[in-house]
Order: structure tokens, then sequence, then C-alpha cells
């Protein structure tokens, strides 16, 4: 009896000690998410962090899956938004602008920061600007294109700047900058601050634009008829240099609706930063 | 006989009228009320004349549930100062009307718009907590300059900062997160009695505009 309840105490510690130590297959998967989220930490681009260097170093030797080792680009991107990215460069070129009233309502926390503000503003007479028109810290692009501004660079000369530090690892920039050929759509960015400056200044804002369809323009209209409506899709193949956002300043007049194409997109999509050339997009009717 | 009851009016007169006008319920012996301005915008603190008046609703509870509403500490953190109604007055005649002190609601808003201090600003505890990316916002708001991670708090504002009362943590989370985004504690003041408090002698709350 005591034997049996040895030899079942022993087994037992045997198994115990199989299932802790076995090789487990599934460790490997979630080192790619790894790096997908240090790939998002804008704080540590310019000094890369020992971890990050070592999730990095894991993820080659350990050869992630297609989708994370390899997208189209080599540009760190992070979650900022074009609003915010064009907001603080005009705050760093003294240049306030109003936040966004709907970006304000879907943030609690931003309401009561701006609730808290305008409080603290009513009793001391001081002008305070809304949270986040003082960003915590301006991000090395939105102090690049500051500075290059108030020299009066050219937007050639932005461009070629923007995109130098882009590939030396030295920026991020919002996903949607990112163009089919892996470079920073420095347009939209530019054209982004003069929208904003312009609605900031009581200006009115953009339309939505015409797009001309037909050879050569990359758009295709497919009307389809049913019995009670006609309904109309439009398609657009990505060309060599286009960015979500320049796409969505193409069909709506406005960068930050890239998102609702991005959105009908998302089986082909797995960022906004991953489109490539040829790619047939769907565009959304607003 | 006219001129003896004029006598006898201003005898009367003479004798009940101060007392009538007088203020029975000063806040210092020497000092009836007080008025002082902020910004163009003036503020009387005086003591509820009723001297039959005592606390009622709300304000009178003397047994909320710990937790949550624990007993709090004098002593928040080393360096904050705890102060009561005298040293708030001070605060509030010299560095607030002077624009370089800030009385701080640390309440909820829903707890500040049923009332609160003279003055004050309602800076809710949870705004000031590291996990809000606009902290730093409000930071330079209360007198910080400089980006973010490296703020300079040397032209920081004196703050009183109050909560519900001394069973109340808001005020007290309110503290430590300033303490923990680099505020000094000797710019930090702590009115632990707060609304209770003020309340329990009859002194001014205002209700604020919505």
């Amino acid at each position: 009896m005591i034997r049996s309840v040895a030899a079942l105490f022993v087994f037992a510690v045997v198994l115990c000690g199989y299932i802790v130590l076995r090789p487990a297959p599934s460790q490997v998967v979630p080192i790619p998410e790894q790096v997908a989220v240090t790939r998002a930490q804008t704080d540590s681009i310019l000094a890369p962090t020992a971890a990050q260097e070592i999730t990095q170093a894991v993820a080659g030797v350990v050869q992630a899956p297609e989708r994370n080792t390899a997208p189209a680009t080599a540009v760190q991107t992070d979650d900022s938004t074009m609003d915010q990215t064009a907001a603080n460069v005009l705050a760093g070129l003294g240049l306030t602008v109003e936040p966004n009233p709907n970006a304000i309502k879907d943030d609690p926390m931003r309401q009561m920061t701006t609730g808290v503000l305008s409080n603290i503003g009513a009793i001391t007479g001081e002008r305070i600007n809304g949270a986040g028109a003082t960003p915590a810290a301006e991000s090395p692009l939105e102090l690049l294109v500051v500075r290059a501004l108030k020299e009066g660079k050219s937007d050639a000369y932005i461009d070629t700047i923007i995109n130098e530090a882009a590939s030396a690892g030295d920026i991020s920039v919002p996903r949607l900058l990112v163009t089919s050929d892996g470079r920073v759509d420095t347009a939209v960015l530019l054209s982004s601050i003069v929208t904003q400056a312009t609605i900031a200044a009581g200006g009115a804002a953009p339309a939505v634009p015409d797009v001309p369809t037909g050879d050569g323009t990359g758009v295709e209209v497919r009307v389809v008829q049913r019995a009670t409506e006609t309904e109309q899709y439009r398609f657009y193949t990505v060309s060599r240099g286009d960015s979500l956002g320049a796409i969505a300043v193409k069909f709506y007049g406005d960068v930050n609706k890239y998102d609702l194409i991005y959105q009908a997109n998302r089986q082909f999509l797995s960022s906004p930063d991953t489109i490539r050339v040829g790619q047939r997009l769907s565009i959304p009717t607003i | 006989m006219t001129q003896k009851l004029g006598i006898s009016a201003a005898v009367v007169v003479g004798l009940f009228g101060p007392v009538v006008h007088a203020q029975d319920v000063a806040l210092r012996p020497d000092q009836s009320q007080m008025t002082f301005a902020v910004n163009g915008q003036s503020f009387t603190v005086q003591r509820d004349q009723d001297t039959a008046a005592v606390l009622t609703g709300e304000l009178a509870r003397t047994s909320r549930p710990c937790p949550d509403f624990c007993i709090q500490p004098m002593i928040v953190a080393e360096g904050v100062t705890p102060v009561a109604e005298l040293e708030l007055l001070d605060f509030l005649a010299g560095p607030v009307a002077a624009g370089n002190g800030l009385l701080i609601d640390a309440r909820l808003p829903d707890w500040f718009a049923k009332g609160t201090l003279p003055a004050a600003v309602n800076v809710p505890f949870a705004a000031l907590a590291a996990d809000n990316p606009y902290q730093t916002d409000i930071l330079r708001a209360l007198g910080a300059s400089g980006d973010g991670g490296t703020l300079d708090f040397s032209a920081a504002r004196a703050l009183v900062v109050y909560a519900n009362g001394p069973w109340d943590e808001q005020g007290t989370r309110a503290i430590k997160h300033l303490i923990a985004a680099g505020y000094p504690p000797s710019k930090i003041h702590n009115y632990r009695g707060g609304v209770q408090a003020w309340a329990h002698l009859g002194l001014t709350l205002t209700q604020p505009a919505p």
C-alpha cells in the first residue's frame, strides 16, 4: 500500500515537473507582439532602451511571422493623430489652436483637464490653452518641422530632412503619413498644418473635393443597381508615394478621415502604414 | 414734553442700537468678516450669525463606511504643512489675493458643484494623476514651466488643498499625485478639515457658477 502511494507520489512529481519544464512551443508567439509594442513607444526612439534592443535581437533570431518583421517600411510610427501633430507644430510656432471639440468629447480625461484649466484661468485671469494644446513634450518630428518652418525652409528641404531622420530612425511619424514606398508623406503633413492654422484663424475647413476618375487616375467607380436603390462604390489603386493620409485628403479633403478607408480595408491592411503600390482600396462613401 | 421723548428715544437707540448691528459670531475677536479680491472678483468670508444654527444633512454625518471613507492623516507627506481655518483665511487674504497662491478643491466635479469654499478652484485629484495624459497642462497652469519630465516648479503657486473632510481621501490623493509629479511639498498645504470643518464653524460656502 505504502509502496503504491509512494510510486503514485513520485509519478505525480515527475508529471508536474514535466508540465512545468517542458519546452513550450507557444512561447515563440508572444515575441512579435512585443516587437509591435516597442515600435509604438515614442519615448524610446532617440535612445532605444536595452529592453527594446533585446526584443529586436530576439525577433531577429526567432523569425517572427512575416507580417510583423517585414513591414513595407523601416519608418518608425506612433499613435499620434494628425490633429495633434499639426496643433503641436503650430504651438511650437507660437500659434495656439483650439482643441477639436469632438476630440475632447471622446476623451474624458481631456474633458476634465479642459474644465480644470478653465477653472484655474477663471480665478487667475491668465489665458490658458485647452488640454493638449501644450503637449507634454514635442516629438522629435514636431521639433524638426517647427525648426525648419521657423528658418523658412522650402517644402523640398523639409521633405529631405524628415525622410533622412526617419530612415536613420531618429523620428517616429503618425502611421497615416507612411507612403506605399516607405517614405514620410511630408506634403500631407505640411498641408494639414496649413489647414489647421486656417481653421484656427476662422477660415473654412476644406470642402470634399471632386475626384477625377478614369484611366491613369487609379480611381474606379462601380455602380450597383438594386431593385430599390443605386449604390456607388469607389476603388482606388495605390500608386507610388501615396500615404493613407494623402488618399484621405484626395477623396474627403480631410486627412483625419484616413481611418474610414483603413477600417473599410482592414482585411488587406494590418496597420495604416502598410499600404503598398498596386493595392486596390475600397473608398467608403460619406 | 417733546424734549423728554427725544431724550428717551436717544437713550433707547444708544442702549440697543449697537447690539442689534454688531456681529455676534466673528471670525476673530478683532475681525468680524473678511473681504478680499482675486483678479477683480470680490469674495467675503463670514460666519453664520444664527447662534442656534446646527449642521444637518450630509455635513452632519459621523459614520460613513470605511473603506471607502476612512480617517485621513494630518501629515500627508513630509514637508506638506497642515493648516486650519485661520491659516486658510490668511492664505486667501495673502497669496491667493496676490495671485501667487491657489485654494484647490480636490474633489470630483459633482461634489464641487454642491458648494465649496470662496475663491476655490476645482482641480479633481483624478486630473492630477500620472495617468492623465494632460497632467502637464494642469501643472503648467499651476505655475510650473518647461517641458514634461523636466518641469521647473520654482515659480509654481503655493497651494492649499482640501476635500470633503477628515474622512475624505480625495485631498490626500491629490497631494500625493502633486508630489509624485515633482511639485515641491513646501508649496503644498493640507486643509484636512475640508468642507465639513469649514461648514461646522458656520463659515461662508459658495455655490460655484454652473
